[in-house]
């Protein structure tokens, strides 16, 4: 088993989502008329997707399997500062879940603060007045100057 | 000499006070729109509907198409300088342009953009004039199998938007074909995937993806180090920030295929800038002689894609002015518009409306060299936008993203869906799978399911009606040529290699 221990996982965990992916486009397809009395159904053209990204994806898997048996060389990703990466996506995550209660404005100057004190690690007041700064300018440009609706908190912005 | 007359009274007309006033609000707030991603030109048209019809229907329409055709310029500006395509056309700027801008050559970038759009912008508009009704004719005789062919076509080219696995970049275009099932299906109104969420009826927007893949996924993928130094390279001084002629030089040819590419698919109804951008950039990619430049800030892969989506402007008109038929949600608008001041628009428009056609033809050479003015000046301070600090330009990112996606339909759960697409961005990007063909999927499946399916129905179930018209062999001949020409220069390489060892 010397291969799999060779084999960058993320690839094959890759392939291995896509064929559930496939598979259950396919599943669903499979519920939809193929064909009806009119021609082609619902379920004609997502059962072909289906069916290429399953063959699609297993190809992937096998092509770097294959590289992996002959020793080829096999790039891996580098997964580094991905702890990083779900921190910063968390913080947006929160930050379009405070939208409703809090608006825009407010939900948009917590987010860039976290971000610019956590993963940028600048002082507070750096990140408060760079936070301030991008939300009274996004609102100054979009809400007051081009009318655009974003979400507005019990405040009104 | 009829045309020259008939454009002289164009001129006289496009030349009055107001009407020169209302170009430029049209082409300034089409510029405003196409920079900011999500309000696109459609909806800023139908807002001024109203305005427009309390005006002459010339100066109404000059103004309208004005704010269609500024949008066009302005759309390159977010892609290039944040990864944040403003629409779907510019998806493929992103590409070479946000390199370029990665490469300390924004203001080339941005500034071949400008040049670009006015050159096609104006070839387009050449090509209205003289070649219109015969154009529209043609494009007539494209029925669903051709359609099917031309999105065939577009999708082809896959191959020449994959980095280094083409079964990655196909996989990434079938999830991108998946999306687009997503909604209603407009045939049998029956609901394809949307697990009992009522917003994903009307689909996955493309901008919500665009997005998140480009945008956010850059963002994130460059949070990895708490970095606060400026992102990008921005040269002093004002020579280096404009294209050079050796930049121009070398788009030449781009500027060429981009403005008849875009003009010619501009006129098939329906068929829009997308897929414009899309071939334009794979036929620049297939010419040139250094192909393996495209992907990392090649300048003719911005010539090429901004060229066809500015010429597309001119086509898209064609068959609006000469047989009444809208191809984009902008020309429907700007076809309830006229209707709206009594006229027709049909064959007989350019004959009992000569005013309005041709003023409309000579306000778009005036519009366009507005545009240059009005954008060239502004790529130096477009680009210093790029000295910014990280820990400044990707909030800014992230909240032009935010705003462009809630704008769309103005729902929060699209900026879920942007930031669940930004967390498959950054993860593509790690595995190697490219986000162009997964955009270029989604935008191209429901108009290629649609063919399929209305050329099957036509010929009651029988495949032959897809390849055997003479417009859509052609067009699957050239697909095919496209998928296997890889094919071909892998084994000629091969057989060199194996020459070489033997020899």
């Amino acid at each position: 088993m010397s291969w799999w221990k060779s084999a960058d996982k993320s690839e094959l965990a890759c392939s291995a989502i896509l064929v559930a992916l496939g598979v259950s486009i396919l599943a669903d397809a499979w519920d939809w008329p193929y064909l009806t009395k009119d021609g082609p159904g619902p379920g004609f053209f997502p059962l072909w997707i289906g069916i290429s990204i399953i063959g699609l994806s297993v190809a992937v898997a096998a092509l770097h399997l294959y590289d992996v048996v002959r020793r080829s060389p096999v790039e891996r990703p580098n997964w580094r500062g991905s702890a990083r990466v779900l921190t910063g996506w968390a913080g947006l995550a929160v930050s379009i879940a405070l939208m409703k209660p809090a608006g825009f404005i407010l939900s948009f100057l917590l987010l860039v603060v976290f971000l610019v004190m956590v993963i940028f690690q600048r002082s507070f007041l750096a990140a408060l007045t760079v936070g301030a700064g991008t939300s009274i300018g996004f609102w100054v440009v979009f809400v007051k100057l081009l009318q655009v609706q974003l979400p507005a908190g019990p405040w009104g912005f | 000499m009829e045309i020259l007359t008939n454009l002289a009274q164009g001129f006289a007309i496009a030349l009055e006070p107001m009407n020169l006033f209302w170009c430029f609000l049209g082409v300034f707030l089409g510029t405003v729109v196409g920079i900011l991603p999500g309000l696109g030109p459609s909806a800023t048209v139908a807002l001024l509907l109203p305005l427009a019809t309390q005006m002459s229907p010339t100066a109404g329409i000059i103004m309208m198409a004005g704010i269609y055709y500024g949008a066009k310029y302005g759309g390159s500006t977010t892609a290039i300088l944040l990864n944040v395509p403003g629409e779907s056309a510019s998806v493929v700027t992103c590409i070479d342009g946000f390199e370029m801008a990665r490469n300390g050559r924004a203001g080339p970038a941005l500034g071949i953009a400008a040049i670009a759009s006015f050159v096609a912008g104006t070839v387009g508009v050449i090509l209205l004039m003289l070649i219109a009704p015969p154009v529209a004719e043609f494009a007539l005789r494209f029925g669903p199998p051709e359609y099917f062919a031309l999105m065939a076509f577009g999708l082809s080219m896959v191959v020449l938007l994959a980095g280094k696995s083409m079964l990655k970049a196909l996989l990434s275009m079938f999830v991108g074909l998946w999306l687009a099932t997503i909604g209603i299906d407009m045939f049998t109104d029956s609901e394809r995937y949307t697990y009992d969420r009522v917003e994903l009826l009307d689909g996955v927007h493309f901008v919500v993806v665009a997005i998140g893949t480009f945008a956010i996924g850059e963002v994130l993928a460059n949070l990895t180090s708490n970095s606060s130094q400026q992102m990008f390279k921005v040269p002093r001084g004002l020579r280096n920030l404009m294209p050079n002629w050796q930049d121009i030089k070398d788009s030449r040819f781009a500027l060429l295929n981009g403005s008849l590419v875009g003009f010619f698919v501009g006129v098939l109804p329906g068929a829009g800038s997308t897929i414009a951008s899309f071939v334009s950039y794979g036929v620049e990619k297939a010419m040139s002689r250094h192909p393996e430049n495209f992907g990392k800030g090649a300048v003719e892969g911005v010539a090429a894609p901004e060229a066809a989506n500015n010429s597309e402007t001119g086509g898209a008109l064609v068959p609006l002015m000469t047989l009444g038929i809208p191809g984009s949600a902008t020309t429907a608008i700007l076809l309830a518009a006229l209707i709206l001041w009594g006229l027709r628009p049909g064959p007989l428009l350019i004959q009992d409306h000569p005013e309005i056609f041709w003023g409309l033809v000579a306000s778009m050479y005036i519009g366009n060299v507005m545009l240059l003015i009005l954008n060239l000046p502004l790529v130096p301070v477009f680009a210093q936008i790029l000295r910014l600090p990280g820990y400044i330009l990707y909030p800014v990112i992230l909240g032009v993203s935010i705003i462009g996606v809630y704008s769309v339909d103005q729902r929060l759960f699209d900026t879920w869906l942007v930031a669940f697409f930004g967390l498959l961005g950054y993860l593509m990007r790690k595995v190697e799978y490219p986000a162009a063909p997964l955009i270029l999927g989604l935008v191209l499946g429901d108009l290629m399911e649609n063919a399929v399916r209305q050329s099957l129905m036509m010929s009651a179930g029988d495949v032959s009606i897809l390849y055997t018209r003479p417009l859509a062999l052609v067009m699957l001949v050239l697909t095919a040529a496209v998928l296997v020409g890889p094919l071909f220069r892998r084994m000629a390489k091969w057989r060199l290699k194996v020459a070489e060892q033997e020899g």
